[in-house]
């Protein structure tokens, strides 16, 4: 052992795979460090609407203990976590992947030896340890200090709702990738990127929780993948599913998880083909 | 003046036609803007599935405002986008191209852009405003329909020259990337909403610091006839405008003499 190798530890340990994401993951946390102010007001454009909602639901519960089964309380720590969940996988995650795409530096995605899927994780869990880092400071100051939000229900439910949380994170990635690849057929990411803010809003139960929605919208978001991002983590977040339910909450989770980072693969090679004949 | 419009017209449809080459990219744009919108309405409409009214306005009277601030920001959208470019262009130095052209340079920020696809948000804004007014039970008025066109109007003014000013920030922080012109443009949302739910300091912002509320809540409130309004608020979104459109041209004129250039 020569006093050069112990001093480049990091440097071997790169030759494992599992590292070489998280060195893909120590990139964009460096460049996503850089444009910090940004992403302040990135996350910072967000809480507006828990503002909006937070008046709208105050004046609502004038007089009335509960609405849908969720008490004031609740409605307040609903509305301020679910848009901290919300922030996590931010803008600047879909818009990487689309500039990539773009720009044509896809390519060298392309000729490393990783699967592109998973360094795309690996980038976007760079982006969210930035991005989740002001989320959280959003949420905790606006949670704590103006609103005042509850703690979660239980030790379990605690441990549900991060273990929700987790997987949730994962299939976010997963849909704002999907979308991004149709950036190889169009020009226009930003169309894409309001498009699936939007629906993501509705369907993960950011902008109103399930329980409320209309009978009809309710079915779409309960059965769809999306409400796993935000809806599912806040349920056991308050207490509102155990047991058995949980369970089955979190076994959809997994089933779309693992769907949608089939798709996932298929599509990107899929799109890879589009690539090919476009050069050739 | 009418040189001017006329030229405004004239370059609006060069960039219209370089736009209309993308035509799936016309319709992407489309859709997501006024996907964007829907947000708020589903949100509105599952709302008032368990209350029944807000602050003393009803689902309809609601969407007014709503379809008010919608159609205002759809026709600005389509006809003033060109002020988002000004920090690309600050930054990458194309913007002394503007200053050489014998046109006036606001004009040509206003028209380097052309979002066809604002027409999305204008019609979807007014069919809600349509629709909001014919359940609403409006005691109509003479004046009833110039005080809505007009308040249009106004916000569409309101609404372009709020987004001027906040990207003339280029001129002084030229960092391309701030997302502080976004955030003030979304705070539009609040005026999406009777001014009454919220607390005292948003009101205040709302109505005399970005006066999103003058374009949509007070003449609103005239011509629904929620609670009293005195008749004055008729001209609110006229105060609005002039006040926001001069403050532009002041600060435009200031921003102009501190440009220097990217030069190496």
């Amino acid at each position: 052992m020569t006093a050069i190798g112990s001093n480049t530890p990091a440097w071997r340990g790169r030759t494992t795979p599992g590292s070489k994401y998280l060195s893909l993951a120590r990139t964009t946390l460096q460049q996503a460090i850089a444009y910090r102010i940004t992403t302040f007001f990135n996350v910072g454009l967000t809480f507006i609407w828990v503002i909006i909602l937070y008046y709208l639901w105050r004046a609502a519960y004038s007089g009335r203990a509960s609405i849908a089964g969720l008490s004031w309380d609740q409605m307040r720590t609903y509305v301020v976590i679910a848009y901290g969940i919300n922030a996590l996988v931010g803008w600047r995650t879909g818009t990487a992947m689309m500039a990539a795409i773009r720009t044509g530096d896809v390519v060298f995605e392309m000729v490393r030896p990783l699967n592109y899927c998973t360094t795309q994780l690996a980038r976007a869990l760079g982006f969210t340890v930035v991005e989740g880092g002001i989320s959280m400071i959003f949420t905790l100051v606006i949670g704590l200090v103006f609103l005042h939000i509850q703690a979660p229900a239980t030790v379990a439910s605690a441990l549900l709702f991060v273990l929700a949380l987790i997987i949730g994170f994962l299939t976010k990635v997963l849909v704002v990738f999907l979308v991004s690849l149709l950036t190889f057929w169009t020009l226009n990411g930003m169309g894409l990127m309001w498009s699936q803010q939007a629906i993501m809003q509705i369907l993960s139960g950011t902008i109103v929780p399930l329980a409320l929605m209309p009978g009809w919208l309710q079915f779409i978001a309960k059965v769809l993948p999306l409400r796993g991002i935000v809806s599912t983590p806040l349920e056991f977040y308050l207490g509102k599913s155990g047991g058995w339910d949980a369970v089955g909450l979190i076994g959809l989770q997994a089933i779309w998880l693992v769907a949608l980072w089939i798709v996932a693969n298929l599509a990107w090679k899929r799109a890879f083909r589009v690539v090919e004949i476009q050069g050739g | 003046m009418v040189r001017l419009l006329r030229i405004f017209f004239r370059l609006q449809l060069v960039q219209l036609r370089s736009a209309l080459e993308y035509r799936a990219d016309f319709w992407i744009a489309a859709v997501g803007a006024i996907l964007q919108q829907l947000v708020s309405i589903v949100f509105l409409l599952t709302f008032f599935g368990h209350v029944t009214s807000l602050g003393g306005w009803s689902l309809w009277q609601i969407l007014v405002l709503q379809g008010l601030v919608m159609a205002a920001d759809g026709i600005r959208e389509m006809f003033a986008d060109g002020v988002w470019k000004l920090r690309a262009d600050v930054n990458d130095g194309s913007f002394d191209r503007v200053l050489v052209r014998p046109i006036p340079p606001a004009l040509q920020q206003f028209t380097a852009l052309a979002s066809i696809h604002g027409i999305g948000n204008t019609s979807l804004g007014l069919v809600v405003l349509v629709l909001g007014l014919a359940r609403s039970d409006v005691g109509w008025t003479w004046w009833s329909v110039p005080v809505l066109v007009l308040t249009i109007l106004c916000g569409t003014v309101l609404t372009a020259s709020i987004s001027f000013l906040t990207n003339m920030i280029a001129f002084w922080e030229p960092s391309a990337q701030s997302a502080f012109p976004t955030l003030v443009a979304l705070m539009r949302d609040f005026a999406k909403f009777p001014l009454d739910v919220y607390g005292a300091g948003i009101r205040i912002v709302i109505t005399v610091i970005l006066p999103y509320g003058l374009i949509s809540y007070y003449p609103s409130r005239l011509v629904l006839g929620v609670g009293d309004s005195p008749g004055w608020w008729a001209t609110t979104p006229l105060i609005a405008a002039g006040a926001s459109a001069l403050a532009a041209s002041i600060v435009w004129r200031r921003g102009l003499n501190h440009y220097q250039g990217v030069g190496n």
